[in-house]
């Protein structure tokens, strides 16, 4: 008997109770949804935090000023500035830092023409390009020059850039930014999100030394918002980490049992956060999937008995006219394996209708792969044959005398 | 009517069924059942052979042991030339699609298929190809005058043409011997002639082996020998016309022995 027609078969006999079908099916439709849905996530968060880092750069760290632990009134991080651009230079000459650039940030209307837009200006120095990744699309970026001389250039993120010149080239253009002239020097290339520069499409570059000269006002001329450092290897974050923790304590003279003047947040660490928070999503839907798959099994085992039972005559009739056992294993073997395969299917097109709904909301994105489905297939394939085996088994194992006598 | 078939080839020097001292019994609670204490009788090719009993002579049992749906405890069982005892349930069940063309009182027919599928079955499991089942089966439908019925479901046809059906699919796969169990029992008496015509016809005709298993003397009367079945022993083995003549008198002499008493079969 070829396979082919025992499969017409089996659906067949799937068709001959439609409604007791599809319930059989549900716990491997839920299951197998949940499953894909699983695989999906984790491969969403890790494409997110890829793409984070890409456009971050990796194995960046941030320092930022806190306020010190002193009698009296304590302020909210980051609103005294304790860090300066000599403090970033410092951390840039420890052996364990690729490289260290000093930021100053503030939210400007920039205007071309008769166009304007809101975005974040950041003052920032030269090496900001190298250990961020960032791309040029076009033009140059700021130079070591361009700082020392406090020049009007800016970099725009593209779509900035696009929101003010729409087609036309931006390069040599002269921009106002709070009112003050920059001639636009490169467009970025990057797209994404960055943990202090939010959408790097909208970020508007200047020199760090313009940018405090004309658009940030600080309490003392050298400081700066923040500092963001690169360590040279992955492994090598924490080793920099506590070697500037130990400079920048040293340079502000703060005492050995004082607590530090600043905070350092380790990029590397949120998106580890991120990570476990993700693989434990991932992991309560896995659980759910594997319960509702065990228990699908059971209900799909617990049917096909049943329907052994049901058609224990027509067993009979095959085996007179000539089915051998084997041919009553697969049959019944095949019936539950088609079963799971069917929900293996709606399961996978449910979880891909779920996937393009959080797609939609372009919050988050999911993407079921072809690893996901080629997982949930066989799996559903597995299911069918380890819960099939056993009725199958015993249809095979009945006497053709008594299945006839049967009514 | 029928295609010429291979068992001619081998001639009649064979006999298609050797019974020789066949024993059964059942094992049921470790209390054991005899039923056939030693059943002898052999049949050639071509024949049209009845077999005749009471409830309880063991006539099912036989039944079942000819058609290979059980094997004997005891003694041997030659069919086509082929010891079955010792048999596998695989190696029976292809003896039994290759061999024997079962017709049952019941007609058996697979519902949720269309009467041709029904009809292609055994040649589906015997490895042929659908497509070429299907022909055959086709052909075998015109055969028993339902050639025009192979996309119907069984429960849109009649019981006497569910049984013809049924006939035909004994016939698909164009085995040496049909065995028929109680073909007319659930048939009224003019659907019954048609079938035994038939079957008849078949005998005649395209020298079909045909073991017929009823209780009633005037199906058994179609057949040209009869086999009669009591306490698990052969009553009587003879020709038909012979053998209902006695099963005639000694019934009549039961009812003058016990007149009080409707003894029938």
């Amino acid at each position: 008997m070829k396979f082919g027609h025992i499969f017409a078969e089996a659906f067949r006999a799937m068709l001959a109770n439609p409604l007791r079908t599809m319930l059989t099916m549900l716990g491997i439709i839920i299951g197998i949804a949940s499953v894909v849905l699983m695989l999906a996530i984790g491969d969403g968060i890790k494409k997110f935090i890829d793409k984070q880092l890409a456009v971050l750069g990796s194995n960046l760290i941030l320092v930022q000023s806190d306020t010190r632990k002193s009698p009296g009134a304590r302020a909210r991080t980051g609103t005294t500035q304790t860090l300066t651009i000599d403090d970033a230079e410092a951390i840039n000459r420890l052996s364990s830092v690729a490289g260290a650039v000093p930021v100053l940030n503030t939210f400007s209307q920039i205007a071309y023409g008769n166009t304007n837009a809101n975005a974040q200006v950041q003052g920032t120095t030269s090496a900001t390009f190298v250990i961020r990744n960032l791309r040029l699309g076009a033009g140059i970026g700021l130079s070591e020059v361009d700082v020392t001389s406090a020049s009007r250039v800016a970099v725009l993120g593209k779509k900035i850039a696009e929101e003010l010149f729409y087609k036309n080239d931006p390069i040599g253009q002269s921009i106002r930014i709070d009112n003050q002239s920059f001639q636009v020097i490169g467009v970025l290339d990057n797209e994404g999100q960055s943990f202090d520069m939010g959408d790097v499409g909208q970020i508007v570059l200047v020199p760090i030394s313009t940018a405090r000269v004309s658009l940030v006002r600080m309490q003392t001329p050298r400081s700066v918002a923040y500092i963001v450092a690169q360590s040279k290897t992955a492994e090598g974050v924490n080793e920099m980490v506590r070697d500037i923790e130990e400079v920048l304590r040293d340079r502000h003279r703060i005492r050995a049992d004082d607590p530090d003047d600043f905070r350092v947040v380790n990029f590397g660490e949120i998106a580890k956060q991120g990570e476990a928070i993700g693989k434990g999503l991932a992991f309560a839907l896995g659980f759910i999937g594997a319960v509702s798959l065990v228990v699908g099994g059971i209900g799909i085992m617990n049917i096909m008995l049943v329907s052994v039972t049901e058609r224990t005559r027509e067993i009979g009739i095959r085996m007179a006219i000539g089915a051998r056992p084997s041919d009553v294993l697969w049959q019944f073997l095949i019936e539950a394996i088609a079963i799971c395969l069917v929900s293996g299917i709606v399961g996978i097109a449910i979880s891909m209708g779920l996937a393009a709904a959080v797609n939609a909301t372009g919050m988050f994105e999911l993407t079921v792969g072809v690893r996901a489905i080629l997982i949930a297939t066989l799996f559903s394939g597995f299911i069918g044959v380890f819960f099939g085996f056993y009725p199958a088994r015993r249809a095979s194992k009945l006497q053709p005398v008594e299945c006839l006598r049967y009514e | 009517m029928l295609t010429d078939s291979t068992r001619t080839q081998d001639g009649n020097q064979r006999a298609l069924i050797d019974v020789i001292d066949v024993k059964k019994s059942y094992v049921t609670n470790l209390v054991t059942t005899p039923v056939l204490h030693g059943v002898n009788f052999s049949m050639q090719r071509g024949e049209f052979v009845a077999i005749m009993g009471q409830s309880g002579s063991g006539k099912s049992t036989l039944m079942n042991i000819l058609g290979c749906l059980d094997t004997p405890s005891g003694g041997d069982y030659l069919l086509d030339g082929k010891q079955v005892s010792a048999l596998s349930r695989a190696q029976l069940a292809v003896l039994r699609n290759k061999t024997i063309g079962f017709v049952f009182q019941s007609f058996n027919l697979l519902k949720r298929m269309t009467i041709q599928d029904n009809v292609a079955l055994p040649l589906i499991y015997a490895g042929v190809s659908r497509a070429e089942a299907r022909r055959r089966a086709s052909q075998q439908l015109e055969n028993v005058g339902l050639g025009e019925y192979g996309q119907r479901q069984p429960n849109q046809l009649s019981g006497g043409q569910q049984q013809r059906v049924a006939i035909a699919r004994a016939l698909v796969a164009d085995p040496p011997l049909v065995l028929a169990d109680e073909p007319t029992g659930n048939l009224d008496t003019k659907t019954s002639v048609e079938i035994m015509s038939l079957l008849t016809r078949l005998n005649r005709e395209a020298k079909q082996s045909i073991i017929l298993v009823t209780h009633e003397p005037d199906i058994a009367a179609y057949a040209s020998r009869l086999v009669r079945l009591k306490d698990g022993l052969v009553l009587y083995d003879g020709p038909a016309a012979t053998g209902l003549q006695q099963m005639r008198s000694e019934q009549s002499e039961q009812e003058l022995g016990m007149p009080a008493n409707e003894v029938s079969e």
